[in-house]
């Protein structure tokens, strides 16, 4: 156990609308829920799947993938063999890219690769050690928790607000601090 | 989402902006505490406990709390269920974060504090309060269903033959079935065979599916969904007891 002292209890907003958003099927998808239907067709025709694994099972040799975003999304079941490369990349909640191909009836994932979290322009990454520290001294930062409140509310970082992605693109600057110069750092499920 | 977030915090003009994309899992595994938001600890679905000494609890509780001081926490951890969430809250900072740490290094995965411990709970507008006597000290929780689960009464009822509108598949592999053998009123399609054979699947009754734990019957589960099925499935390891389904044993030979 490393030496806590945390007293930081900055007064939540709790956020009562109900979203279903994962944060590692964030991934993938600039534009949320844009014409996901021609988005999929395209994809199809590649024989490419970008989205979240759902599940793997070793016994049926298949992996799921979930592509698209809420009422758009469809999960996709796919055989795997040994040649199929990547296979550990596809654990559940991790992003993904999977190349597939049709064999017979079935559809074989023969590449499997992570897709991994772009930054935006002039954003850094921070690492848990910093963080923690700047929780611990108090920093003036605002600490957004960007997943959607049934994730946020059983268990999250001391201090930190909710505000998941639509209600940020609802509301704008008005849930975030006025001094557009301090620190903001948000965080989620993690993307690995 | 905490990269779309970050965007739009910069398209908005903010200049310091920062992304923590380990998130959360990253926290709990230095061993971090976390916290539960005062409104889950009123209504979720918890195991709460009160960590006090005997005694503290009597002058005044959280509501549904059980009193479990520290120093029989250790004893009693096998009492707590290990898919419920589990919120802590004492008087004292130490001994909480101790026992955040002593769950998570016994196992636990979904443990959280009390913002503000005791106190914080006391001097939350709604942070109502139970005083008197503790009846019971005993750990209760039930679970409460996911997303497309079907309850075990209700698929053993299914398996049993008393619901004709509805269509059991067992997605476990032939060699499962050859050595466990199947539930009564059962079809076996294997997980991976459920694409190719969707016209054995009949579209007007209701479907459950089970494996052997619930992990592929999951993945049968959204398969299906995905081809206009009106389906369940069971997430339950299916040797515990409380299955309890009649069981066609493979013929020995």
């Amino acid at each position: 156990m490393k030496k806590i002292k945390l007293t930081l209890f900055i007064p939540i907003a709790i956020m009562l609308a109900f979203l279903s958003f994962g944060c590692a099927k964030d991934m993938g998808k600039p534009s949320a829920a844009a014409k996901p239907a021609a988005v999929e067709t395209q994809k199809q025709a590649d024989n490419v799947y970008t989205g979240s694994v759902t599940g793997k099972s070793n016994k049926a040799k298949t992996v799921s993938i979930q592509v698209g975003q809420g009422d758009a999304a469809v999960t996709h079941m796919l055989k795997f063999d040994d040649k199929t490369t990547g296979l550990e990349f596809a654990e559940q909640g991790e992003a993904a890219i999977i190349t597939w191909e049709q064999r017979g009836e079935d559809k074989f994932a023969t590449v499997i690769k992570p897709k991994l979290a772009k930054l935006p322009e002039g954003v850094t990454e921070i690492k848990v050690d910093e963080l923690f520290k700047l929780v611990e001294d108090k920093s003036p930062i605002t600490l957004v928790d960007a997943r959607p409140p049934f994730r946020y509310n059983p268990a999250h970082i001391p201090g930190a607000i909710n505000i998941p992605v639509p209600v940020l693109k609802e509301k704008g600057a008005a849930v975030l601090p006025a001094d557009k110069n301090s620190l903001i750092v948000f965080y989620c499920q993690g993307v690995t | 989402m905490t990269t779309e977030n970050a965007g739009l915090a910069k398209k908005l003009g903010y200049t310091n902006v920062r992304a923590f994309l380990d998130g959360i899992p990253a926290w709990i595994k230095e061993g971090y505490p976390v916290y539960a938001s005062y409104e889950f600890v009123a209504k979720g679905n918890i195991v709460l406990l009160d960590l006090r000494k005997d005694g503290a609890a009597i002058e005044g509780r959280i509501p549904r709390a059980v009193v479990v001081p520290y120093s029989t926490l250790e004893k009693r951890a096998n009492d707590i269920p290990r898919n419920a969430p589990v919120v802590l809250y004492s008087d004292n900072e130490e001994e909480v974060l101790n026992a955040y740490q002593d769950l998570l290094d016994d196992g636990f995965k979904n443990v959280s504090l009390v913002p503000g411990n005791y106190k914080g709970w006391v001097d939350w507008q709604y942070g109502v309060i139970v005083k008197g006597p503790i009846f019971s000290n005993e750990i209760r929780w039930v679970r409460q269903l996911g997303k497309g689960e079907v309850s075990v009464d209700e698929f053993r009822k299914a398996t049993k033959g008393e619901l004709p509108d509805v269509f059991v598949i067992d997605a476990r592999t032939d060699e499962e079935i050859a050595e466990f053998g199947i539930f009564t009123n059962t079809v076996n399609i294997p997980l991976d065979e459920i694409p190719k054979r969707l016209n054995e699947i009949p579209k007007g009754k209701r479907i459950f599916v089970h494996c052997s734990t619930g992990a592929r019957a999951d993945l049968a589960y959204h398969e299906l969904v995905k081809n206009g099925y009106d389906v369940k499935f069971l997430l339950l390891d299916i040797t515990d007891p409380e299955c309890d389904c009649e069981i066609i044993k493979p013929k020995l030979n």
